[in-house]
């Protein structure tokens, strides 16, 4: 019955799914990484680049961003493997989360930087800084801050989303309340306390960001407001 | 001659089918304030825009100390823009740097001085437009715009810049900082510093300029001193042109 028994029914069960914490981290870092990494090169491209290669980085953006998480993790764990690329689990469940997420992230920074205006990068010239120091001392730090709620968000929604890794048997948090599900022949209880466990990484990752957002806060460059999750 | 800090010869620019420069020539020597004065559309940003190369003329010449700027740099262009201070109608100061950062930040990474060297040459710019030290550590959005514009001001000039150039410098402001800002550019202007300056300010041409130069069309129409350009305007446009700002003046000198 509710209340009290439903946790006291997977107490003993808890740690089973604590233990998938760790691949649940690797997928979120991993996945969000990997577009921590490309989303920019790909957003620069798009900005700064050859009318090709520009064209070329938002046909990928445009072409990730149609497809479904899950289809884009078979692809590469079932469908690979045909043209001999043959990955882990884990391993493939990282790359999935890291293409979806480098097509969003590609957005929010390229956003965040076309919306400084041209006078700054201007102004960065007519001091005498070559286009490099112009970007780097004077875009950059200005688009980040820009891009900290939208990172943000989509940090979180990677986090959410590597439950999908279950799909293919990476043994995270979601897989593990599924098994423990199982074998108590109660669904209830895991699912409840695995939503506690997303919640409570998503509201602390986005607190942090918040703490984060305003420490770096400047008046008029947009930051100072609230993340939300 | 080394007395000339700016050369600028048969300067041309067109965008798409619209020639804004036909063949602008004049030279700016040290000391000298020269300023431009025109309708709008006539070609005076553009013109400033190209001296330090954020826009790139299709043809002519343009000299910086005798070194070539266009067509063929004999330096780096940011070696170039280094010597040249530009003062933008929008300000353009740096939205995450403080007032004083805004100033030191030139100092630091395009002229290498130690942060403390670049902090005192900040606080003397700085000090010389009147901003004072309860604003050093403002950001741009939490300054009036006739304070930002002075610190962008002390943004050229901390650079030591061969010349300054300035774009409209006070049309952008609300009526009752224009005033601030212009005392500034006349001060600068007393201490003989080397100046080209866009504006609409007739009462302040008249007061700071050595020369005037009317633009219009992509040409410049009509050069002289100010006297020369008020009693004794050569051009009928020049004519027309003076006398609907001195009628906007009589306008408001009525109104107050």
């Amino acid at each position: 019955m509710p209340g009290s028994t439903v946790f006291t029914s997977i107490a003993p069960y808890i740690k089973v799914i604590l233990d998938g914490l760790p691949e649940t981290l690797l997928l979120t870092f991993g996945g969000f990484g990997i577009g921590l990494v490309v989303g920019p090169i790909l957003a620069f491209m798009e900005i700064y680049g050859p009318k090709p290669l520009a064209r070329l980085a938002a046909a990928i953006e445009e072409v990730i961003r149609g497809i479904p998480l899950l289809v884009l993790m078979f692809i590469i764990y079932f469908g690979l493997p045909e043209l001999g690329i043959r990955l882990t689990p884990l391993p493939a469940a990282i790359l999935a989360i890291g293409i979806r997420s480098l097509a969003y992230q590609s957005q929010i920074i390229r956003s965040a930087v076309i919306s400084i205006p041209a006078g700054q990068w201007e102004a960065a010239l007519s001091l005498g800084m070559s286009p490099v120091g112009a970007f780097i001392n004077i875009i950059i730090p200005q688009a980040f801050r820009i891009a900290i709620p939208g990172l943000v968000n989509q940090f979180t929604v990677d986090l959410k989303d590597t439950s999908i890794a279950y799909a293919i048997g990476v043994a995270e948090i979601f897989t593990q309340a599924v098994h423990v599900a199982q074998v108590i022949l109660d669904y209830l209880p895991p699912l409840l306390f695995v939503g506690l466990i997303y919640f409570v990484l998503t509201y602390t990752a986005s607190s942090l960001a918040s703490t984060l957002y305003r420490r770096l806060a400047i008046p008029g460059l947009g930051a100072g407001g609230v993340v939300t999750v | 001659m080394s007395d000339i800090v700016l050369r600028v010869e048969d300067l041309w620019k067109s965008f798409g089918k619209q020639t804004v420069l036909r063949g602008v020539t004049f030279t700016v020597k040290r000391g000298e304030v020269k300023v431009l004065m025109g309708p709008s559309g006539g070609g005076k940003s553009t013109l400033l825009r190209t001296i330090n190369l954020l826009v790139r003329p299709d043809r002519g010449r343009i000299e910086l100390e005798g070194i070539e700027v266009f067509p063929r740099p004999a330096m780096k262009i940011n070696k170039i823009r280094e010597r040249i201070g530009f003062v933008f109608q929008q300000f353009n100061l740096f939205m995450h740097l403080t007032a004083l950062d805004n100033v030191r930040i030139g100092l630091i990474k395009v002229k290498k001085l130690p942060p403390e060297e670049a902090t005192r040459r900040a606080i003397e710019a700085l000090q010389m437009v009147g901003i004072t030290e309860d604003l050093w550590h403002k950001y741009p959005a939490q300054l009036s715009g006739g304070q930002q514009q002075r610190v962008a001001i002390a943004r050229a000039i901390a650079m030591k810049p061969s010349i300054i150039l300035m774009d409209e410098p006070t049309s952008a402001l609300d009526p009752e900082l224009v005033g601030e800002v212009l005392k500034v550019i006349e001060e600068l202007a007393r201490r003989r510093t080397t100046m080209l300056i866009v504006t609409h300010e007739l009462d302040f041409a008249l007061e700071a300029a050595d020369e005037i130069m009317i633009m219009d069309q992509g040409v410049i129409v009509e050069r002289g001193t100010p006297d020369e350009i008020l009693r004794n305007p050569k051009h009928e446009r020049t004519r027309r042109f003076i006398e609907r700002i001195l009628r906007r003046q009589e306008r408001l000198n009525t109104l107050k």
